[in-house]
């Protein structure tokens, strides 16, 4: 037996004329666990799609165990013991939990006991978090339990090699710590792991060994220390997480002539509508929420929530995961009707109105997961939400957020989700922004994203506050969160438990304990 | 969101246990007592009842395919057209005996789709609809052309078919059967390597289960299934030719059954048929206004009971269950 657990050899994989993955080779030791990481769209998912089959590379030749299995289909290389997860979960939607893990087991063992099996798959399940939800559908899973399935699923097969796909994105620091724990106890039972993520924690604290990927090719490997401390890596990928390079953003942004900075400020400032302010001073605020609670069915989500946006404002919700965010930005876009308490909008009670009435006030909504429409180009996902605007005024509009986003604009004519993760939450900004809102409603919009992908996605945001955008912001990122935000709550167990402007806050001993829970 | 998943027991996995108990001692019970009863019947409800248990046979086959494994197809007509005229071959030709005969007619079933899988499992979703759509208007067109088998007019069965009381026994008998199939394919293992293929084929292959096999079980299953309601069909009518044998309404009649009465529910064939041949029956006299008041009742169920209505009920029970 050799020491190699899979070879890849000169892997490339085109789609039409568009190469995802040129040329890539990588090799994984017995024991290994190797990283992944590179700036979305780089053809790491494409990459893990090839060694576990679910896609065949148009040249190259993968290795595994000793077998050449370049030409076996999925179910062959996960029987031999090649187990994998989707980024973006796809659990059996229709099954339970415990189902879904123990589809794995039949499959391989389809004459084992069935009590050996179940217990198997129970002691998966507790391993990865999920033993309370063992009897739930796929379906009511919400995304990020969705994502703890798809590592018990892949782990259900007893695999020997295991590719993780961004599983930690979107986790809070001390569900990252249960991540890096779980894949730092697998080390006896699974022969290798391969890991793409964008949680520098969770790269640094498992990977020995990383590959970055850039446009498809091979950019970088090595030592997963030395490739963090490199000034090539931190340039296509880091950014601000770079160490100490903290201020580089800012003096980017200074290095722009101060006369060109103007007009585009002047620009951005056109995508905001302003609130006419009374006379009296004693404008109602923008939004208003008075002792909301929500829930789906039997379960009572948000218990009580009282929040106030005023006109220019920039309120952020933090939380852990389960707090009630998403329910929180929910019942705001009108998606989920509070069961009591009110909802105003400049002072009018709107509760309960569906959401394309919210909209009309001037709200819009940039939501978690993107939503961009696929079967239309950039610029068209662009334009639905002007429909009814003069074409004048829209193209402006049009103009105003290429300017924010010159990336669109240089893909105007692509197909929305045929673009990398960053650029996608560009677009969703963008479109957020056509309607020519007072306030936007931004959703966990930094999930997913390389960390410098974030710092541009931030940059803007700080161009639309200073342009004057009302904006409250769902987010999962502290540090960058309390950057922006003038005002923030941290949620727990569906209520405010933490409020203040965000310098309190910051300092705040209360918030590592909220927030944070027990990690570091 | 965590009092979501700390829910002890899902309200479905309840009543699963319920009916799991009730099945083994009531099913039995049921196909005895329409047994034992069959002499009491007048010739009318021997006529009906052998109409319904035909129906709920091609339906159970049906929804194993559609309900349980995703797989939507049109080309009933082809397995019952198959069976029939299998069964018409067998009798005629090979003077096999009807107990024979009749499974005859269901491998035939059987052995076409063994034979069209590698073809129609390219397609996925809507386009493996269209395939055996098309398969079946296939099948019908070469059964009119070709003169082999009695081209369009087709053929007369040698012996004369079984009274009607036999043939509803024999169609019990057969229902008995497809009830044991589907029993043991949608309580064992097999069925969660079939939901898995159902939900999401990608990523079923990728934890090892092999779509394509998995697949071509419930295919054949269902195939034999309806291959034997065709030579019984066939066996009834004492003749076959294509248009009524191959004939696009067995397709649509076992469509409307299991959408109305739930894909993918046990219970949903048997309430779906009896409810569209008592429909047939009351508006008998009526053969337009039926066509039309059928249409009605599939676009409402499809907007408002996606689950039919043997799932209607199960939600308003699981709603009132969790009021309480």
């Amino acid at each position: 037996m050799s020491n190699v657990l899979i070879q890849a050899e000169g892997l490339v994989k085109r789609y039409g004329g568009v190469v995802a993955t040129d040329d890539v080779s990588l090799n994984l030791a017995r024991g290994e666990v190797m990283g992944v990481i590179g700036p979305n769209g780089a053809g790491k998912s494409t990459l893990i799609g090839l060694l576990g089959g679910a896609l065949v590379p148009s040249h190259g030749r993968i290795t595994f165990d000793g077998e050449d299995v370049t030409a076996l289909p999925a179910s062959e290389r996960a029987r031999r013991g090649i187990g994998r997860t989707y980024q973006i979960p796809r659990p059996f939607l229709d099954m339970t939990v415990r189902e879904n893990l123990l589809a794995a087991r039949f499959s391989l063992h389809p004459f084992d006991s069935g009590a050996k099996a179940r217990a198997a798959c129970d002691d998966i399940l507790e391993r990865c978090g999920l033993a309370d939800a063992a009897h739930l559908r796929g379906r009511d899973l919400p995304l990020l339990r969705r994502k703890r399935l798809e590592v018990a699923r892949a782990l259900a097969l007893k695999p020997k090699l295991l590719l993780l796909d961004e599983v930690g994105a979107g986790l809070v620091d001390s569900e990252v710590t249960e991540l890096i724990d779980l894949v730092k106890s697998l080390r006896g039972e699974v022969d290798g792991v391969i890991i793409i993520e964008h949680v520098l924690r969770v790269v640094r604290e498992c990977c020995g060994r990383l590959l970055v990927m850039n446009f498809g090719k091979k950019f970088a490997e090595g030592a997963t220390a030395e490739v963090m401390a490199s000034d090539d890596v931190a340039a296509v990928y880091l950014g601000t997480a770079h160490g100490g390079a903290k201020s580089e953003g800012d003096s980017r942004v200074a290095a722009v002539p101060v006369k060109a900075a103007a007009a585009h400020g002047k620009a951005i400032a056109g995508l905001v509508a302003k609130t006419d302010t009374a006379a009296d001073g004693k404008t109602p605020p923008v939004l208003e929420l008075r002792g909301v609670h929500a829930g789906y069915g039997q379960a009572r989500v948000l218990n009580g929530i009282d929040l106030r946006v005023q006109a220019g404002q920039v309120v952020a919700i933090l939380g852990t995961n389960g707090a009630g965010k998403t329910t929180l930005s929910h019942v705001v876009s009108g998606t989920i009707k509070p069961t009591a308490g009110k909802m105003l909008v400049d002072g009018v009670e709107i509760t309960g109105s569906p959401a394309h009435q919210i909209s009309r006030l001037g709200l819009a909504q940039c939501m978690e997961g993107r939503r961009i429409f696929a079967p239309l180009t950039v610029e068209e996902n662009l334009l639905l939400p002007a429909r009814d605007v003069p074409t004048a005024q829209r193209d402006e509009r049009l103009e105003r957020v290429y300017a924010l986003f010159p990336d669109l604009k240089q893909r105007r004519f692509n197909g929305g989700t045929s673009m990398s993760g960053g650029q996608q939450q560009m677009l969703a900004i963008g479109r957020a922004l056509m309607s020519r809102p007072r306030l936007v409603l931004f959703d966990e919009i930094s999930l997913g994203l390389a960390p410098i992908m974030m710092d541009r996605l931030y940059e803007a945001l700080t161009e639309l506050r200073a342009a004057g955008l009302t904006m409250l912001i769902v987010e999962q990122d502290v540090e960058r969160a309390l950057e922006l935000a003038d005002e923030v709550h941290v949620m727990e167990h569906g209520q405010f438990a933490l409020s203040g402007s965000a310098k309190a806050i910051r300092e705040d001993p209360r918030l590592r304990h909220l927030y944070i829970g027990t990690a570091d | 969101m965590a009092s979501l998943l700390n829910e002890p027991v899902a309200p479905a996995e309840h009543l699963n246990g319920m009916a799991r108990q009730s099945a083994l001692l009531i099913l039995p019970a049921a196909f005895l007592a329409l047994a034992v009863g069959a002499p009491l019947m007048s010739d009318y409800v021997l006529e009906i009842g052998f109409r319904l248990l035909l129906l709920i046979t091609l339906a159970e086959a049906w929804n194993l395919m559609a309900g349980y494994g995703g797989l939507v197809s049109l080309g009933t007509a082809s397995f019952v057209g198959i069976g029939a005229y299998a069964l018409t071959g067998l009798v005629n030709k090979a003077g096999l005996p009807l107990a024979l005969a009749i499974p005859g007619g269901g491998l035939a079933g059987a052995l076409l789709a063994v034979l069209v899988s590698r073809a129609v499992f390219r397609l996925r979703g809507l386009y493996f609809t269209v395939g055996t759509l098309a398969l079946a208007e296939a099948l019908r067109m070469f059964m009119v052309n070709y003169g082999g088998l009695g081209g369009a007019s087709g053929l007369f069965l040698s012996q004369d078919p079984p009274g009607l009381r036999d043939m509803y026994l024999i169609a019990l008998a057969i229902l008995a059967v497809t009830t044991a199939v589907m029993t043991i394919a949608t309580r064992s293992r097999f069925s969660i390597l079939l939901r898995t293929v159902r939900d999401d084929e990608d990523a079923a292959a990728q934890i090892g289960v092999r779509p394509f096999r998995i697949k071509l079980i419930a295919f054949v299953l269902a195939s034999f299934l309806m291959g034997m309601a065709g030579a019984l069909q066939g066996l009834k009518v004492g003749a076959v030719e294509p248009y009524g044998m191959f004939g696009i309404q067995w397709t649509v009649n076992v469509l409307s059954i299991v959408i109305i009465g739930g894909q993918g529910l046990r219970a949903g064939p048997v309430v779906g048929a009896v409810f569209v041949v008592a429909l047939s029956e009351l508006l008998a006299d009526y053969p337009a206004l039926h066509l039309a008041i059928t249409g009605l009742i599939l676009i409402l169920v499809i907007r408002f009971a996606p689950q039919g209505l043997v799932g209607l009920v199960q939600s308003r029970r699981g709603a009132r269950r969790g009021a309480e």
